[in-house]
C-alpha cells in the first residue's frame, strides 16, 4: 500500500494559509466581506453610540423645556449652539417664529403653518440625520451569506476541477481546497450574523427616538399655536 | 463616523490575529504507521468454497489443516474442537502465569482428578475418569517426562477434563494414531494452548496403545457426546468469552494444505459446458418460432427462470425480448415461455444444482442455429 501522506501535498492549513492559496475571486470575495464586516461594526459602533447619546441629549433638553423656563430666554441659550434632535427642531421653530413676529405677521393662520413646516423639515433631517446608513446593514445582513457562499462555490468548483485535472480523489487532495472555500462562507456569516441582528435593533432604536421627536413637535406646535392666538391681535 | 471605523479595524485586526494564532496548522493525522487493510473479496455467493480466508490462493480450496481425526461425522465447522462450534480456530495464548507450577510432577495425579474448576465443560462425567487417571497418567511419567510432562500438569490445571480426550481419539480410528506420535509430541505446547473444548493432551493419546485402556473407552464416549449437545450453546458462548485460551474452532478436520477460500461451502460445482448446451439446445427444440422470424436477425429474446433441485419451475419465467417487429416479438416471446414450460422437468446433476438454479438465457430466434 502507497504512504497516503506521501503522496498528499504538504499545504498548510492555517487561516492565513488557507486564504492565501484561494483563487483569486475566492480571495476578493473574502477581502470584501472582510471590509463588509469591518464596517458594520464600525456602523454598530457609531450608532448605539449615536443613539445613547441622542437619547441623553433628549432628557437633557426635555427637562429644560418643561422647567418653565421662557421659550426666548431657552432660545437664546441654544441658539449659539450646535444643536441636534429635539433641541435643532425646538431652534428651528423658533427661528421661524421670530422671523413672523417680529415682521409683523398679518394671519396666524399662516404663521402657524409655515412654523409646523420648518419643524416638519428639521424632524426629517434629524431621523435621517438617525437612521443614516442603517440601510448598508441591512444590505450586508441579507446579502453577506450570498456572497461568502458564491466565494465558496467558485473554490469547491476550482478543487473539483483540481481532482479532475489530478486524477486523485484522495481527501488529502480534495480537503485544502473545501476548507478553504468553506472559509469564504464562514467570513460571510461572520459579517451577515451581526448585521443582521443590529439592524433590528437599531433601527427600533431610530424608530423610538424619531417618535419621541414627532411627540415633541407635535406638543411644542401646540403650544406654539396657543403663544400665536394671545399675541396676535384679533382680525 | 471615522473614530468608530477605526476602533472596528483595530478589533477586526486584533480577532483575526488572534485567529491566525489560534487556528494555526492544525497536527496532522498520523497515518504512516497504519498496517495495510485486508479486504476480503466478495465473490458471487453461491461459489464460496470451503477453505482459509488468510492462504494463498490455490487451485482447489482448503481450509487449514487440522491435527485430529474428525470425531463428528456432519461437523461443518473446520477446527480441531470435540464440539462443533462456530468459533474461528485461533492459535495464540495469552501466557498464562500457571505454567510455572509445572515444576513438581508427582502433584499431577491429584490434580487431575478434581472436576471443582468452574468452566462451562466439568460437567462431563466425573465417574468414568477416576479409575482411568491414575492409570494413564503414572504410567505416562516413566518413558516421556521430558517432552510430555508440561501440557498435562497444564492442562490439568485449568481444565477439568483432561482424561474424557485420550479416551475420545482412540475411538475413531485406533491406527492412525500409531503413525501420529512423532508429528504429534513436536506440536505439544500449541495444544496445550487451545483444549478448552477438547482438552485431549495429543501426547497422551500417543501413549493409550500401550496402556491398554481399551475397556474404557466406550464409556467415555458416549458420555462425552450428549453432554456437548446440551451445552453446544453454553460452549460456544464461553469459547467466545474465553480470550485466554485459543479456541480451536468446529470439529470438522481437513488434511489439505490451507488455500483461500471462505468459511463454508455453499456450492461451486459448475454445470459443464456441454450440460449448459443441453438445457438450451431442449428449451431451443421444444420452442415452436413464429413464421416470419428469420427477418429479424437482431431480435432477442431473454428468458430467465428458477428451477427448484426437483427440476421444476420455482417461481414464475421472466421472458423478455427487443428488436424486431413488436408483434413477431411479442409472439416469439410466448413461444420462448412455452418452451421453456415444455421442457420442464430438467434432469440435472443435484451436485450443481446451484448453477442451474438460475437458468439466464438468450436467444436469437432469427438466426438459425
Amino acid at each position: 500500500m502507497e504512504d497516503l501522506t506521501a503522496v498528499a501535498v504538504h499545504t498548510d492549513v492555517s487561516l492565513w494559509g488557507l486564504f492565501w492559496q484561494a483563487g483569486f475571486i475566492v480571495k476578493l470575495v473574502m477581502v470584501g466581506l472582510l471590509g463588509a464586516s469591518i464596517w458594520t461594526w464600525a456602523i454598530i459602533l457609531d450608532k448605539s453610540l449615536g443613539y445613547g447619546r441622542a437619547k441623553r441629549a433628549f432628557d437633557r433638553f426635555e427637562q429644560v423645556f418643561w422647567s418653565g423656563q421662557s421659550l426666548e430666554e431657552l432660545y437664546r441659550n441654544l441658539g449659539d449652539k450646535r444643536t441636534t434632535g429635539m433641541g435643532a427642531i425646538f431652534i428651528a421653530a423658533m427661528r421661524e417664529w421670530k422671523k413672523s413676529f417680529e415682521k409683523g405677521a398679518r394671519s396666524p393662520i399662516a404663521l402657524q403653518m409655515r412654523i409646523d413646516k420648518a419643524m416638519d423639515v428639521a424632524l426629517a433631517r434629524e431621523s435621517d440625520y438617525l437612521a443614516a446608513r442603517l440601510t448598508s446593514l441591512a444590505t450586508i445582513g441579507s446579502a453577506g451569506p450570498f456572497i461568502g457562499l458564491f466565494g465558496t462555490v467558485i473554490g469547491i468548483m476550482t478543487s473539483f476541477m483540481g481532482i479532475a485535472g489530478s486524477k486523485s480523489t484522495s481527501l488529502a487532495v480534495v480537503a485544502p481546497g473545501i476548507a478553504e472555500a468553506l472559509l469564504a462562507t464562514a467570513i460571510g456569516l461572520v459579517a451577515a450574523i451581526p448585521a443582521v441582528i443590529a439592524y433590528n435593533k437599531l433601527s427600533s432604536d431610530a424608530g423610538k427616538l424619531t417618535a419621541r421627536m414627532e411627540g415633541f413637535a407635535d406638543e411644542f406646535s401646540a403650544i406654539l399655536s396657543r403663544q400665536i392666538d394671545e399675541k396676535l391681535p384679533r382680525t | 463616523m471615522r473614530g468608530s471605523i477605526t476602533s472596528s479595524a483595530i478589533i477586526h485586526a486584533a480577532l483575526l490575529g488572534w485567529g491566525l494564532l489560534s487556528f494555526s496548522a492544525p497536527t496532522p493525522m498520523d497515518m504512516a504507521n497504519s498496517e495495510s487493510m485486508p479486504i476480503d473479496i466478495v465473490s458471487d455467493v453461491s461459489q464460496l468454497q470451503k477453505g482459509d480466508k488468510k492462504a494463498e490462493k490455490k487451485e482447489k480450496p482448503a481450509p487449514k489443516p487440522t491435527q485430529k481425526p474428525q470425531t463428528i461425522p456432519d461437523a461443518q465447522n473446520i477446527g480441531d474442537s470435540e464440539t462443533d462450534v462456530e468459533t474461528k480456530p485461533t492459535t495464540e495464548t495469552k501466557p498464562k502465569p500457571v505454567e510455572a507450577a509445572e515444576a513438581p510432577k508427582p502433584s499431577e495425579t491429584p490434580v487431575a482428578k478434581p472436576d471443582p474448576l468452574p468452566e462451562p465443560k466439568p460437567e462431563v462425567k466425573p465417574e468414568p475418569k477416576p479409575t482411568p487417571v491414575p492409570a494413564t497418567e503414572v504410567k505416562a511419567e516413566p518413558e516421556p517426562k521430558q517432552e510430555v510432562k508440561p501440557d498435562p500438569v497444564a492442562e490439568a490445571i485449568n481444565d477439568v477434563k483432561p482424561v474424557p480426550a485420550p479416551a475420545e481419539t482412540p475411538k475413531a480410528e485406533p491406527s492412525p494414531q500409531a503413525e501420529k506420535p512423532a508429528e504429534e509430541q513436536f506440536k505439544l505446547p500449541e495444544k496445550v494452548a487451545m483444549p478448552q473444548a477438547k482438552p485431549t493432551p495429543p501426547a497422551q493419546t500417543a501413549k493409550t496403545p500401550d496402556r491398554k485402556e481399551a475397556p474404557e473407552k466406550p464409556k467415555t464416549q458416549t458420555a462425552a457426546t450428549p453432554s456437548k449437545e446440551k451445552d453446544g450453546i453454553a460452549d460456544q458462548v464461553a469459547d467466545l468469552l474465553n480470550r485466554q485460551k485459543a479456541s480451536a474452532g468446529g470439529a470438522q478436520r481437513s488434511s489439505e494444505q490451507a488455500s483461500l477460500g471462505a468459511n463454508k461451502t455453499t456450492g461451486g460445482a459448475k454445470l459443464s459446458q456441454s450440460e449448459k448446451d443441453a438445457i438450451y439446445a431442449l428449451v431451443n427444440d421444444n420452442w415452436n418460432k413464429p413464421v416470419g422470424v428469420q427477418d429479424y436477425p437482431d431480435m432477442v429474446v431473454r428468458i430467465k427462470y428458477r428451477l427448484t433441485r426437483s427440476g421444476e419451475l420455482d417461481g414464475s419465467i421472466d421472458a423478455s425480448g427487443s428488436g424486431g417487429d413488436p408483434a413477431i416479438l411479442r409472439t416469439a416471446i410466448e413461444g420462448a415461455r412455452r418452451a421453456v414450460l415444455k421442457s420442464l422437468p430438467f434432469n440435472l446433476p443435484q451436485d450443481k444444482y446451484d448453477d442451474w438454479a438460475q437458468n439466464d438465457f438468450t436467444f436469437h430466434p432469427g438466426v438459425n442455429e
